[in-house]
């Protein structure tokens, strides 16, 4: 259950962005979760749900999304879409990899109403 | 109105991550992730690795757990530093509790800070927690099917032990089927088998800790 402390960062850094809008209210959250930080989608929609609480948050939607797998491998260089079951370079069929997507938790948008209407979409 | 953002919500962690990095390298020191399920043996390997790899290397010891000081009595028997972490309900160690164990902990005179993490084989993979080097362990009672079924686990792992290996025979553990596994998800990281009861690997495992101190102490 670690998406009870990732649901913690979500809520602090959204928190901090309506803040810096005065915003009213969260209505909309869109997350992309790298398959590598193995987050169960409906535990951080529980965790976030339960924290946000008595927030403005509370009640925003999560649109959550995955980032697949990209790898470099250390031995021969090339960039490919690894599997999280099957990380072999398709060049040198080493398992010796960077992960370059699919490793980050990442915050892509957040609808907010703000306290005047009209002055943007 | 919609803001575009792009902000890592692992950045809270990972930024005090890398504080820790940086403090425990300025003080000399190599910070070793020990990763298992529970029960594999982190703390007899310890035990074991600790007395080993003194008195040229000094260790201490951070040790995660939901509940109980147990794993730092233990250790502290070592007569080395152990600062127990209960996380409560937490199934993981973060980078903020490994940042307040620091505090306790007087760095000077030790070279080697081992984290012994919660005893998980989910979540303390995705968690950065400042070290410089992961160890991921499996014991054989666990069964041999255990890379391809967290390979979250040992796909990051720099050494990967296989514990308990005196107790193949009995298990009937098929350890080729762990490296046939690895073969697809870690060839970088050596596979060493050791036993903490015979004393098998802890050697080539001391040494090996050894070599990843001195690199990180070299720059």
């Amino acid at each position: 259950m670690h998406e009870m402390t990732i649901a913690t960062s979500l809520l602090e850094e959204v928190l901090a962005l309506v803040r810096q809008h005065k915003a009213r209210r969260v209505r909309e959250i869109e997350v992309e979760l790298g398959v590598m930080r193995l987050v169960v989608p409906e535990s951080l929609e529980t965790a976030f749900a339960v924290l946000s609480e008595g927030t403005v948050a509370e009640g925003a939607r999560l649109k959550l999304t995955e980032t697949p797998l990209r790898a470099v491998c250390n031995q021969c260089q090339k960039e490919y879409s690894a599997r999280v079951d099957d990380f072999r370079c398709p060049a040198c069929g080493q398992a010796d990899v960077r992960i370059t997507g699919g490793n980050d938790i990442i915050i892509k948008a957040v609808a907010l109403d703000v306290a005047e209407s009209g002055s943007c979409g | 109105m919609k803001i575009k953002v792009v902000e890592s919500v692992m950045k809270a962690n990972d930024a005090v991550a890398a504080a820790n990095r940086q403090r425990l390298e300025a003080a000399g020191l190599l910070a070793v992730n020990i990763l298992s399920a529970p029960g594999s043996g982190k703390t007899t390997l310890l035990e074991k690795v600790i007395l080993r790899l003194s008195p040229k290397l000094r260790s201490a010891v951070l040790v995660g757990d939901l509940q109980t000081t147990r794993d730092a009595d233990r250790l502290g028997h070592l007569g080395i530093q152990v600062v127990q972490i209960n996380t409560g309900a937490g199934c993981h160690l973060t980078a903020t509790q490994v940042a307040q164990g620091l505090e306790c902990l007087d760095l000077a005179g030790v070279d080697v800070l081992f984290i012994e993490n919660v005893g998980n084989m989910v979540c303390p993979a995705a968690v950065d927690l400042g070290e410089h080097v992961r160890v991921a362990m499996l014991s054989l009672p666990e069964g041999d099917d255990k890379v391809a079924k967290y390979p979250t686990l040992f796909q990051p792992a720099d050494i990967i032990l296989l514990n308990k290996i005196d107790l193949a025979e009995v298990l009937d553990f098929d350890p080729a089927r762990v490296r046939q596994d690895l073969a697809r998800i870690n060839t970088r990281a050596p596979l060493l088998e050791v036993s903490t009861r015979t004393g098998q690997g802890l050697e080539a495992f001391c040494q090996w800790v050894s070599e990843r101190r001195a690199s990180v102490t070299n720059g």
